[in-house]
């Protein structure tokens, strides 16, 4: 049965977006973060927030949190304005910042009290003994100073605070930068868990099979504009799937194909191909031929994406 | 407001330490002082002291010389010896810093990433200053009374109630005043060391503009530009009432510090 999400002490406003960013753009002097950006996010989906070093993302994210303000545009977060009512968009989310910037001389269980102290809906102290336990982390290393904190300690006690008040909303700027896998999976699942209750993941990412893996939608900045919003499996769909055709005998004949089909690699005994689109062309020159085996490769997110990193498709 | 008083309380404990450190020892010193201004007072030393200093030196101090070397001048020394001002100013510049602090560490993203507004946390740093400046000097007094309480032989003058609180009063506000100057110079700074360091050396270039105005004429038509200026406790110590000018004056400067700083800090962007 879904959870029922807690926010009765949070003024959310129905059938509006978790986050909706119209027409924002930041410059910073000469230089021009994000350009004329315009996204919604849809309670209760997982965004990913892509995009090269620099391309604006954590600008974005910011601008959400209000710690910077926008050159052009406005930013919602369920339809507050971040800038003009910021206190009540903030009300509703919880957020993990790329680099957790806390005093090494404070222990953890100080942070998580006081950022805890700080929020509009109590912390449920069930709750936080349960992400305690997930994310490994002991009341001893609670009682630890910062400074003996390793990074991924560091990672964890900052997800704890990002979740700990379950917020409708969670903006997470590269939240499983330097996690162990098995911390990555125990991400993964309270993710999961957190969808289930209807709560909205806003979360950055360079890690690609991770965003394939827990994202519903992709969103990906390039030069500080939109370059790809798309669900992941649209995204999919736009990668070449990778096929091996394996002969029992020796084909001598150049393959001929049309288009949309890519000869990767060519042996007497075996082809290897690139094709896009519907798989009914290949399936009826094949026929003709003496095939022993076709292997085909599921398309990955990653394939599509790496291009748009590297400046590729528009 | 309760998350002022979550934040105020926070960040009082973190500083808690340092402040209760200069306030014992500045409370100490003054219990040193007023052991040496009983033993000059016993052996009457006052006289020949004021015998030792050059007549170009008494030309220039003028008749303060005699106030401040008498048992009430060192008595009260504690409160305008250069040492102990420099360390309450460095103390009340350092706290009124604290939001740069937070910045370019980077915490302040997590605090205002919560429902609070800004302005609290210029509120907050300026509760701070009031009350982590006025802890020390406090325990200064306290350290006066108790040391003129324990260590003064009978039949020994001391200096009035109204002396030291005129005293407490003008060192507090020339403390808030640079308080408000270095959170309005915070406000707009990404390192402590820079907001810090800049209102450092605008501390000790105005003391200076202060001290030579005192005793150069072409300089003197400056000289008010220094909050220095209005701090005079060889004044008070020769028996003149406070000036409530030299309050004003500091009172302002330090509302408009702390005015600037809550109009910078909600105008700029939070970033390292």
């Amino acid at each position: 049965m879904r959870q029922r999400l807690r926010i009765a002490n949070l003024k959310v406003p129905k059938h509006a977006a978790a986050v909706s960013l119209h027409g924002v753009s930041k410059r910073y002097r000469n230089l021009l973060a994000v350009h004329d950006l315009t996204l919604e996010v849809t309670p209760g989906e997982i965004l990913g927030f892509l995009g090269p070093n620099g391309a604006g993302k954590t600008s974005t994210i910011r601008v959400l949190l209000d710690l910077i303000r926008p050159t052009t545009g406005q930013a919602f977060i369920f339809g507050h304005d971040c800038q003009a009512s910021g206190i009540e968009a903030r009300a509703l989310a919880g957020y993990l910042p790329g680099e957790m910037g806390v005093y090494s001389d404070m222990a953890g269980r100080e942070v998580l009290d006081l950022l805890g102290g700080l929020t509009r809906q109590p912390v449920r102290k069930q709750y936080q003994c349960e992400l305690q336990e997930r994310l490994e982390l002991k009341e001893a290393d609670l009682r630890r100073k910062l400074r003996e904190y390793s990074t991924g300690m560091k990672r964890k006690l900052g997800l704890m605070q990002a979740l700990q008040a379950e917020p409708p909303l969670l903006i997470l700027d590269e939240p499983t930068d330097g996690l162990d896998p098995l911390m990555q999976e125990a991400f993964y699942e309270l993710l999961q868990e957190a969808r289930g209750k209807g709560q909205t993941v806003f979360m950055s990412s360079h890690v690609l099979s991770e965003v394939e893996r827990i994202c519903d939608r992709i969103a990906l900045l390039r030069g500080g504009e939109l370059a790809l919003l798309s669900t992941v499996a649209e995204v999919r769909k736009l990668a070449p799937r990778r096929i091996t055709v394996v002969f029992r005998e020796d084909v001598t004949a150049a393959p001929t194909l049309p288009g949309g089909h890519k000869v990767v690699g060519v042996s007497p005994r075996c082809w290897q191909l690139e094709v896009e689109g519907a798989l009914g062309n290949l399936v009826s020159i094949l026929s003709s031929l003496p095939v022993e085996d076709i292997q085909i490769e599921q398309p990955r997110l990653e394939d599509v994406l790496v291009k748009y990193y590297g400046g590729g498709p528009k | 407001m309760r998350d002022l008083w979550w934040l105020l309380g926070y960040s009082l404990r973190r500083v808690r330490s340092l402040v209760l450190a200069v306030g014992l020892l500045l409370g100490g010193f003054q219990l040193v002082l007023i052991a040496v201004a009983n033993s000059l007072q016993g052996s009457d030393a006052f006289g020949q002291l004021e015998n030792l200093v050059p007549p170009f030196a008494r030309e220039l101090m003028g008749p303060s010389v005699t106030a401040m070397l008498s048992f009430q001048g060192i008595v009260c020394l504690g409160y305008y010896h250069l040492a102990v001002m420099g360390s309450l100013v460095a103390l009340s510049i350092s706290l009124a810093t604290m939001p740069t602090s937070e910045v370019e560490t980077g915490f302040i993203d997590l605090i205002l990433a919560r429902p609070l507004a800004r302005h609290w946390i210029i509120t907050r740093s300026i509760l701070v200053v009031v009350l982590c400046t006025a802890g020390p000097v406090v325990l200064m007094m306290a350290g006066t009374w108790i040391g003129l309480g324990t260590l003064v032989r009978a039949g020994v003058a001391w200096p009035s109630a109204k002396l030291i609180l005129s005293l407490v009063a003008n060192l507090g506000l020339l403390l808030l005043c640079w308080g408000g100057i270095a959170m309005a110079i915070g406000s707009v700074s990404r390192r402590r060391g820079v907001a810090g360091g800049l209102a450092g050396f605008a501390a000790l270039a105005t003391f200076l503009l202060d001290y030579v105005g005192r005793i150069w004429r072409p300089v003197e038509s400056v000289a008010w530009l220094s909050p220095f200026r209005y701090y005079s406790p060889s004044d008070l110590v020769m028996g003149n009432p406070l000036p409530r000018s030299n309050l004003w004056a500091l009172a302002g400067t330090a509302v408009a510090g702390y005015a600037l700083a809550y109009l910078l800090f909600s105008r700029r962007d939070i970033s390292r």
